[in-house]
């Protein structure tokens, strides 16, 4: 319903810098999620979109108009809060038609919003209820509808589902996503759960110490990590350094061979790195192939590993594997992982998938061991 | 130690034979305990509305024996003092309401420099003595106000000694109301004021009934300060009931108008908290 634009936010507190430099462009009905550990400035950046608080420096756009001092209750937004923020002293249907009997909208009309509302998220005949009567789900649904009732021009969310327990909100969590298509509205929604993030949005923007990491589709995060928090936040990865040596184009696509030590290991590059320059190589134990006896290499090279640890939990199975004396993490699912359960203290042969490399900024700590 | 092993023997041989002796025993016990506690809660309950009581009986007491006769004069010549007990309680539970919110606001949600010392300011009729009040007030409204003896002194006077008993509560209400309703209100499109009104005054509920209550209860009832600063014309009910008892002894009317005086305090305590306490308290947050 509206495009959103951040241009260099900045919030400070006295001297310490919550929101630094933030820039995002948010397309009509593209729903962006702000991940980050906490403490990261993601929710500070939601309430100055809201306009709860004031930006230091920057300026918010919505469709191209600047609403820096826009008070909140002008913006036609729905922020839906952690903790519901139902009010205590109305009853569901009065909580849905808030928003509406603020706008003097005639009463027919009103009732039969809090109808269709109730309807949209399956909560009919609960109009009477009190708030305090519902459980932990269906009012984080009422307050879904609450927002969506006033029709506002840009979704909200501060970390809505964090209060719930897990099973309710791998449910809701796919609600918000249906409501958000249904009614193609803008949306940006905060969380720190990287699954949440990934399950529900068209561009996640990883954010750390009040800056923008990354923004990018999930792939891009997860495949292209630009920075080395994100390759650290998102999932989890074996961290390496090495030397660059050769580029080359495979498959059209720039890849880079770095050596590590004995290792030598063909990574993707975004960055344009040149021969010679240090790099940071991430590798996710996820993507680390055990491979059966017998599996001839083709193109790929093949490492010799020797087992450390097994841990079996169910759905995946952990491995600590030694290579060329350093330890990496390996996850193994699928019926496979069966076969493996008995290989602690045996050698296994290796193949690594979606190697990516990064330019190394410091490069004099490189020399630290155990990088 | 042969002996105590047999007579512990026996014991338990008696104890198997007649199982239930004991439990008995340990519940009559409990229940002479019972009767004991309850006996001791009845016991001061009485003490304290001793004096009441006694004061009721002596109010219908006349020469004819006993009768409601005294309380012809509660609704005849005392009715005027009765009345103007009421307007005055009125006038300072608006006034105090009026000061207090916005003030309770301004602490609560605005950084204000020197806060506690400001708090504790505001907070000085709580422990000022109340013939120091008086004779503060009287100096006061003679040399600098010059509204000795009038209404507005009296309701002046009451407004100063009652402003903690309402601030206070709301002060604790709204530092107990998350923010995040306001702001839930904002984002739904209602300005500072239809949030007010519509979700922080509501919230306050149990404060702000919280504080027209002890102002109704303290002012009603209010006779030392009032003895300093009533003019002639500016007789309450309780200013009338020491006079009178000055003037002409104990008398039965006397004694009615004071038990009057008496159940309308506890009818009101009694119908606020069932009307408006009830329906504030429930549903908010803190029930």
């Amino acid at each position: 319903m509206a495009r959103v634009e951040l241009i260099e936010v900045t919030k400070r507190y006295g001297q310490t810098i919550a929101v630094d430099r933030v820039s995002l462009d948010i397309a009509e009905g593209e729903f962006v999620t702000l991940l980050g550990p906490s403490g990261c400035g993601k929710t500070t950046t939601l309430r100055i979109v809201a306009g709860l608080i004031e930006p230091t420096e920057g300026e918010i756009r919505f469709d191209g108009q600047v609403v820096n001092h826009v008070p909140p209750h002008k913006r036609n937004i729905g922020f839906v809060f952690q903790s519901h923020a139902l009010f205590p002293h109305l009853t569901v249907a009065e909580n849905i038609a808030f928003g509406l009997k603020i706008k003097r909208r005639p009463k027919a009309e009103v009732q039969r919003r809090v109808e269709e509302m109730l309807e949209l998220v399956n909560l009919q005949g609960f109009g009477s209820r009190m708030p305090s009567q519902l459980s932990g789900g269906q009012q984080q649904r009422v307050a879904l509808a609450r927002v969506l009732a006033t029709d506002p021009q840009v979704l909200l969310f501060d970390e809505p589902l964090s209060a719930l327990d897990r099973n309710l909100r791998d449910q809701l969590k796919y609600s918000i996503l249906e409501l958000q298509r249904r009614t193609k509205k803008t949306a940006i929604y905060v969380t720190h759960d990287q699954s949440e993030a990934f399950a529900i949005s068209d561009r996640i923007c990883v954010m750390n110490a009040g800056r923008v990491e990354q923004v990018g589709t999930q792939l891009d995060i997860y495949l292209r990590p630009r920075t080395e928090f994100v390759a650290n936040f998102v999932g989890d990865n074996n961290v390496l350094t090495g030397a660059v040596v050769r580029v080359q184009q495979r498959d059209g696509q720039r890849s880079v061979v770095v050596k590590s030590g004995a290792l030598e290991l063909h990574a993707v590059d975004t960055q344009g790195l040149q021969p010679g320059e240090t790099a940071l190589v991430f590798v996710r134990p996820e993507n680390i192939e055990v491979l059966s006896d017998g599996v001839v290499s083709e193109d790929e090279p093949i490492l010799q590993g020797l087992v450390e640890q097994v841990v079996f939990e169910g759905p995946t199975v952990r491995f600590l594997v030694d290579i060329d004396g350093r330890p990496f993490r390996v996850v193994a699912s699928g019926p496979q992982r069966l076969t493996l359960l008995g290989s602690s203290g045996r050698r296994v042969r290796l193949r690594f998938h979606a190697v990516v490399a990064i330019r190394y900024e410091h490069a004099e700590a490189a020399l630290v061991p155990g990088r | 130690m042969a002996t105590g092993g047999k007579a512990i023997a026996e014991r338990q041989e008696v104890a198997v034979r007649r199982p239930g002796l004991w439990t008995r025993v340990v519940r009559q016990r409990r229940r002479i305990l019972d009767l004991v506690q309850h006996g001791y809660i009845w016991l001061w309950m009485l003490i304290f509305v001793l004096p009441f009581l006694t004061t009721f009986a002596y109010s219908l007491r006349t020469a004819d024996g006993i009768s409601l006769s005294p309380y012809q004069h509660v609704f005849g010549s005392f009715k005027d003092n009765l009345l103007l007990s009421f307007e005055v309680t009125i006038i300072s539970i608006v006034l105090n309401l009026l000061l207090a919110l916005p003030a309770a606001y301004a602490i609560v949600r605005f950084p204000i420099p020197g806060k506690g010392f400001l708090l504790s300011v505001l907070n000085l009729a709580l422990y000022t003595p109340a013939a120091v009040m008086g004779i503060s007030l009287v100096i006061v409204y003679n040399f600098l106000f010059h509204i000795a003896q009038t209404l507005t002194g009296l309701v002046g006077a009451y407004v100063v000694g009652t402003y903690p008993m309402m601030l206070i509560p709301i002060i604790v209400a709204l530092r107990d109301l998350p923010q995040v309703y306001e702001e839930a209100a904002r984002c739904l499109g209602a300005n500072r004021l239809q949030t007010l009104f519509r979700v922080e005054l509501p919230l306050l509920g149990p404060g702000i009934s919280a504080g027209i209550l002890l102002t109704f209860v303290i002012v009603f009832n209010e006779f030392l300060v009032t003895l300093f600063v009533a003019g002639p014309g500016n007789t309450t009910a309780a200013l009338r009931v020491f006079n009178l008892t000055r003037t002409a002894g104990i008398q039965p009317s006397t004694a009615a108008l004071a038990s009057t005086m008496q159940i309308v305090s506890f009818v009101v305590v009694i119908a606020f908290f069932r009307f408006f306490g009830s329906r504030y308290l429930k549903g908010t947050y803190l029930i």
